[in-house]
């Protein structure tokens, strides 16, 4: 890691204050803020980024808020540990609990955030890697686009074809959670489904909304309606402490064999959490059949350009919609 | 993964050689800091690092190492691995990734796991660090220390400390834990020996021993404080 | 004393004994160093610090090859760095490889000056894959020679290939397949690397991460220009090695030329990515095998082709058709050299890339011919060793209730289990040419020397053991010191000959101390030599157990100097030669593709085993490893930046606590030898095409390429349908 100081803020606005305005190339970034430093320490130790400081979190209480009520409302800094333990959240919001659980491993999750989760950056190896200057780097090409494309998208790519890294960010959009970070005008809650952004859209540096002087304050997750279930499915190459190969976050209202409404988000499978709408549309009064789940993700693939070496990605996204709904019918409490 | 990387490695390459970064960069202005194994000295646990508002250049922290309190002058990016093996010699956790992939740094902080690799050492001021060199008491070796040696829960040892690590701060919670449990508490560190199967049978036998001190009342259940 | 035995015909040469009297022995007998191992307090070459320590950091040039200039004097400018050196100037042929290396006095300091070095590149073309490297007009990796062609042991053919092709065609049942395995990477947890212990005068220790104490000293003295006999190298613990550690590498290199230009200690090991790129690897290949079976399910012929992954090596010479019998068959190995580093010896080097390819290609042509896998490979295995281990493992998997014994299964939709087997082969004997003293302390104690190496296999274990059993005391009475080039010559620890170079010698001096202490005590016992007896922490005559004397006062007997004897290598207390088999079961996730290995049973006969706890470890181990090369693990290269783009544990995947099976490790009790074998090596062999060949018994499908990844899966299911 390249030196730096640390600054140790204690209000969100002096951390604000103390970020710069707008994000430079790594090389010059002024200052970074950080969490549980899990991603951004591995990113500064591969000099990804080099900032000249590091804004420490650690001390700003507004961001610890905690409430498990009629919804739930988390701090930037909750740690995935907690959640990942939390039984009440695992039974209401099992899907969170569920993907908070698979984060990385156990010495990861107990410093890990859940802010720091929701923003960190892609596991791309061409972008993890310094000697590759890729376009999410400030180079000019996504080299899995012609390169070794096995992990990258298969939606939503172009002109970078990364997968958005995050579990718990998968499970929380298909949870219906918001967002809400500091803007120069105040807070601003948002849907989560709308924080993420795809490299086509935003800028092809950053995965998400957020300036470089803002930050994510907390997420809220409403009560699941009377007679809904979820639960997350994350599929990895080793089983062991691995991202996501692919993964499916699913809730549903299922009654007596009939799947009255739900909502179907992928992960691993694009640049950001992929909301699969067409398959949620023709979900809703159907059945829950095999034929219907596996229809259900023949609709979700509809639209899939798979790169090289990904193609697999398709049946297995398929295949794993497949197991979510088998897994909420026979599982109970899942 | 096998594409047909045409023929002809040449046109391609040069259109993609060019974004390869070179080596070097810029040079940092280090600040010396620190000297190795002189840099640590027992104090008390009074100075912390708290009402200061941005650490820059030399910084001392405390923290406690296996319950001696320890001083050590380190930068802003000194990770608490290196504080611990660098700065003053304590080498029970290994370096092997730096990356947070492998858990052969794994430590206790305030009794939870962590990579010492990814938790700077500024992050452990005012804190318990445990590390395998802190487990013994009274120079009795921890039950699952002590059940490792009876299962050759080791080969080369270098994960071993971090493995014990991991599987203590698993019993410490639960020493019921089941065989998937300790799998998964072990599920972020890696050992290239392949000594997994014995370092289950371990827990397991360390989780039965403490279960049946704590009910006999002659020992705590946590093994440790 | 000088107290050396007569030849004593009545105790003749040292033998092992009886299995059934052996006490120490032949039991579960707990690891040395465990305690300290467990306790952080083993002290690892990468945890040396002696005072005034540097810090080392390598300077290395990031592109596949590179002509380059350097200039140190931005590093030396700054504050803290005490010294910089150049390690090469010719152009580099491989990414990571290392130019120049600094010294500072912490290493964030020394990452700053690694990076502060100025270091222009001028790359040069490269080709780092086979298809690179096979194109027209591509660079010629090693200059002037062609980068394709017979280069290593082994290269070139064997057969007559007229011969092998009439006769497949005469086959009853043919089968013909291409077999890809990627490079595979040691994954040592402790880099390569060296702390050289130095003060600016004449002696220099060297605490190295090897597996070879004895080679280190020699290199280590020419670089710092000292007298070989002044430089000593210190082992206490490593890191692993499995085949990469027989020098000090660049890294050690270093840190000598570091330490005579600074006149101080310094520590120079690989980072993580470094050892990725620089610290060798096992040869990948291709191989094309036609084979083909007679109406019985017989071998009659075949025609194998391979080239070899080495990068800028040859890559080693193992070929088919491996060990099974075959009437023709005819080889043909090449080498094809890229910009990538040279392969090195890697835990049984050649075998599992062969016995890969060799077990598919037996259990296709078993389903062609419609015989039961385990029938059809007893039928090609001539030695009958083979089939009664087969029945074994067959017995320990549920073979004989597996409903797919000669046609694949094909799962319920959801999932598919099916089973897989492979034999091994190995040799795992010693030689000559270690030294081992045994010192008996008149205080009582009991020191076995030998300056070798552990790697984790525990002989350091075995050599107080040894004493132990032959003084009838227990393992702790016995301090056993190794891994120190000033300690009695050792062995490089390659080839699982370790154990049988070791042990032997170890054995021959503990039995000449004790002939010679038998001697000693003749007279106070009042009995003949022959006559005393030492069992359970006491000495005796024979005739008379229950007088005698306790240890202790034995050793006050001794004159001051204590009794210390020899040992020498005894060829009939090791011996050569061992096979095994595994079976793997596994079960595949249909709609997921992912491939779990459920149970993995290996038989091996290995002679009298010394310790049968950390053979089981070694032989769990093993296993361990070759599902991680089945599963998980290979070298990403990317052909157009010239980059290995998974150099770290998170991309370069190796079996975690969550992939790991039932692991069954059987001794085979009916090799009745007295005799000691290395076992190191052959149990890594046949577990990689017993799980490539449970995959295709689960459900039809045949990867031929290495890993077997959900992708690869998941692609042949989906086209099955």
């Amino acid at each position: 890691m390249k030196t730096f100081k640390i600054h140790r803020p204690k209000t969100v606005e002096q951390a604000t204050g103390l970020l710069p305005s707008r994000r430079g190339p790594a090389e010059i970034d002024e200052a970074r803020p950080m969490a549980g430093g899990q991603d951004l320490l591995t990113e500064m130790k591969s000099y990804l980024v080099q900032p000249e400081s590091v804004v420490d979190l650690g001390a700003v209480a507004e961001l610890e808020e905690y409430e498990v009520g009629a919804s739930l409302r988390l701090g930037a800094l909750t740690t995935l540990a907690r959640i990942a333990s939390d039984t009440e959240i695992g039974a209401r919001w099992t899907a969170l609990a569920e993907a908070a659980a698979s984060v990385a491993s156990p010495q990861i999750r107990t410093q890990a955030t859940l802010g720091g989760n929701l923003c960190q950056r892609p596991r791309c190896w061409y972008f993890r890697h310094e000697d590759a200057v890729c376009i999410k780097k400030g180079g000019s090409e996504c080299f899995a686009e012609s390169g070794l494309s096995k992990y990258n998208a298969i939606l939503g790519g172009g002109p970078s074809y990364i997968v958005h890294p995050s579990d718990c960010a998968t499970a929380l959009v298909c949870l219906d959670a918001e967002v809400t970070r500091s803007t120069k005008r105040g807070e601003r809650t948002q849907p989560l489904e709308e924080f993420f952004t795809l490299p086509s859209e935003g800028s092809v540096m950053r995965e998400n909304v957020l300036k470089a002087d803002e930050l994510l304050l907390k997420i809220e997750v409403p009560a699941l309606p009377e007679g809904w279930k979820s639960t997350y499915l994350k599929f990895k190459e080793r089983a062991s402490y691995d991202f996501a190969l692919c993964a499916v976050a699913l809730s549903a209202k299922l009654e007596g064999g009939k799947i009255e409404d739900a909502r179907l988000v992928l992960g691993a499978v694009a640049p950001i959490p992929w909301r699969a709408r067409a398959a949620e549309e023709f979900l809703a009064g159907k059945q829950s059949t095999p034929e219907v789940w596996e229809k259900a993700g023949e609709l979700a693939m509809e639209e899939a350009e798979p790169l090289a070496d990904n193609a697999f990605k398709v049946p297995l996204a398929q295949g794993l919609i497949q197991k979510a709904f088998k897994s909420l019918t026979d599982g109970g409490a899942k | 993964m096998t594409r047909d990387h045409s023929s002809d490695p040449e046109p391609k390459s040069l259109s993609r050689r060019s974004f390869l970064k070179g080596a070097g960069g810029a040079a940092a202005s280090g600040v010396f800091v620190g000297e190795l194994a002189t840099g640590a000295k027992p104090v008390e646990p009074t100075r912390c690092l708290s009402s200061e508002e941005t650490l820059e250049g030399d910084v001392e922290v405390t923290f406690h190492l296996n319950g001696e309190s320890i001083a050590v002058t380190v930068e802003p990016r000194t990770t608490l691995l290196s504080a611990m093996r660098d700065r003053i010699g304590h080498t029970a956790a290994k370096s092997v990734c730096e990356q947070g992939n492998c858990g052969a740094c794994t430590v206790l902080l305030d009794d939870e796991p962590v990579y010492s690799c990814l938790t700077l050492a500024v992050k452990a001021d005012g804190r318990e660090v445990r590390t395998a060199g802190g487990l013994a008491e009274g120079g009795e070796l921890s039950p699952v220390q002590a059940a490792m040696v009876d299962r050759d829960g080791m080969m080369c040892g270098f994960c071993t400390p971090g493995l014990v690590m991991s599987v203590t701060a698993c019993l410490e919670k639960n020493p019921r834990a089941d065989e998937a449990e300790v799998r998964q508490a072990c599920s972020g560190n890696l050992c290239r020996c392949g000594t997994y199967p014995h370092v289950f049978q371990a827990a397991l036998d360390a989780g039965r021993k403490m279960v049946a001190s704590s009910n006999s009342g002659s020992g705590s259940a946590g093994g440790g404080r | 004393m000088s107290l050396q035995p007569k030849k004593n015909t009545k105790d003749g040469q040292p033998t092992w004994g009886e299995r059934d009297r052996l006490s120490v022995l032949n039991t579960d007998t707990r690891r040395l160093s465990a305690g300290a191992k467990v306790s952080g307090e083993a002290l690892y070459s990468m945890d040396q610090r002696p005072e005034g320590m540097l810090f080392g950091r390598l300077v290395c040039v990031p592109v596949a090859t590179a002509e380059f200039t350097l200039d140190l004097e931005p590093a030396l400018a700054m504050d803290g760095v005490e010294g910089a050196i150049v390690l090469r100037k010719d152009k580099t042929l491989y990414n990571g490889q290392a130019v120049a290396a600094v010294a500072a006095r912490t290493p964030e300091l020394a990452e700053d000056a690694a990076r502060a070095v100025k270091l222009e590149i001028k790359p040069l073309p490269w080709a780092v894959t086979a298809e690179q490297a096979m194109a027209e007009r591509a660079p010629q990796v090693l200059g002037r020679r062609p980068n394709y062609g017979p280069r290593g042991r082994g290269d070139g053919t064997t057969g007559d290939e007229e011969e092998t092709m009439l006769a497949l065609e005469g086959a009853a049942y043919r089968v013909e397949s291409e077999y890809h395995v990627p490079v595979q990477h040691h994954c040592s947890l402790e880099t390569h690397g060296v702390v050289a212990d130095y003060d600016g005068g004449e002696e220099a220790t060297i605490y190295a991460s090897t597996q070879s104490v004895f080679g280190i000293p020699g290199s280590a003295a020419r670089e710092m220009d000292l007298s070989r006999k002044n430089v000593r190298c210190v082992v206490e613990h490593m890191g692993g090695g499995f085949g990469s550690k027989f020098s000090m590498d660049v890294a050690g290199k270093a840190a000598c030329a570091l330490a005579k230009e600074t006149g101080r200690p310094v520590y120079v090991f690989n980072d993580r990515e470094q050892e990725f790129q620089t610290s060798g690897n096992r040869s990948g290949s291709t191989q094309r095998i036609q084979a083909g079976v007679d109406e019985e399910g017989k071998l009659v012929a075949m025609h194998s082709e391979m080239e070899k992954l080495g990068g800028l090596g040859p890559g080693p010479g193992t070929r088919q058709p491996y060990i099974y019998d075959v009437a023709e068959s005819f080889t043909r190995e090449h080498s094809i050299h890229t910009n990538t580093d040279a392969s090195r010896a890697m835990r049984a080097p050649g075998h599992p890339q062969v016995s890969f390819a060799m077990e598919s290609t037996i259990d296709q042509l078993a389903y062609e011919a419609g015989i039961d896998l385990v029938e059809f490979r007893k039928l090609n295995l001539s030695d009958p060793v083979y089939h009664r281990q087969l029945d074994r493992v067959a017995r320990e998997i549920g073979w004989a209730d597996h409903p797919h014994k000669s046609a694949p299964g094909t799962g319920d939709g959801w999932t598919a289990e099916g089973i897989g087997f492979g034999v091994t082969i190995w040799g795992g004997g010693g030689y000559a040419g270690c030294g081992a003293n045994v010192r008996i302390e008149r205080d009582g104690g009991v020191i076995s020397s030998i300056g070798v190496q552990d790697l984790g296999t525990g002989v350091r274990t075995l050599v107080a053991m040894i004493p132990a059993e032959e003084f009838g005391l227990t393992v702790e009475d016995v301090d056993a010191r190794i891994g120190d080039s000033h300690l009695p010559q050792g062995v490089s620890s390659g080839g699982s000959v370790t154990t049988g170079s070791v042990s032997p010698v170890v054995k021959s001096a503990a039995w000449n101390a004790r002939l010679a202490f038998a001697e000693h005590l003749a007279p106070i016992l009042s009995c003949e030599p022959g006559n005393v007896t030492f069992a359970d922490g006491k000495v005796f005559d024979r005739a008379s157990p229950d007088r005698g004397l306790s240890w202790q006062d034995a050793c006050a007997a001794l004159p001051t100097e204590g009794l210390t004897a020899n040992g020498e290598f005894v060829d009939d207390l090791q011996a050569s030669g061992v096979h095994g088999a595994q079976a793997a079961r596994v079960r595949v996730d249909l709609k997921t593709g992912q491939l779990t290995v459920l149970k993995m049973v290996a038989i091996q006969d290995s002679g009298l085993v010394l310790n049968p706890l950390t053979w089981r470890s070694q032989v769990n181990g093993a296993m361990i490893q070759a599902l991680g090369q089945a599963l998980l693990e290979e070298r990403c290269m990317d052909p157009d930046l010239g980059l290995q783009i998974n150099p770290n544990f998170g991309d370069y995947k190796i079996p975690g606590s969550l992939e790991i099976p039932e692991l069954v490790a059987i001794i085979d009790e009916e090799d009745t030898r007295q005799a000691v074998i290395g076992v190191g090596e052959p149990p890594v062999i046949p577990g990689v095409g017993a799980i490539a060949n449970a995959l295709q018994n689960a459900c039809d499908v045949r990867i031929t390429s290495l890993p077997l990844t959900p992708d690869k899966i998941l692609s042949a299911i989906a086209s099955q349908s």
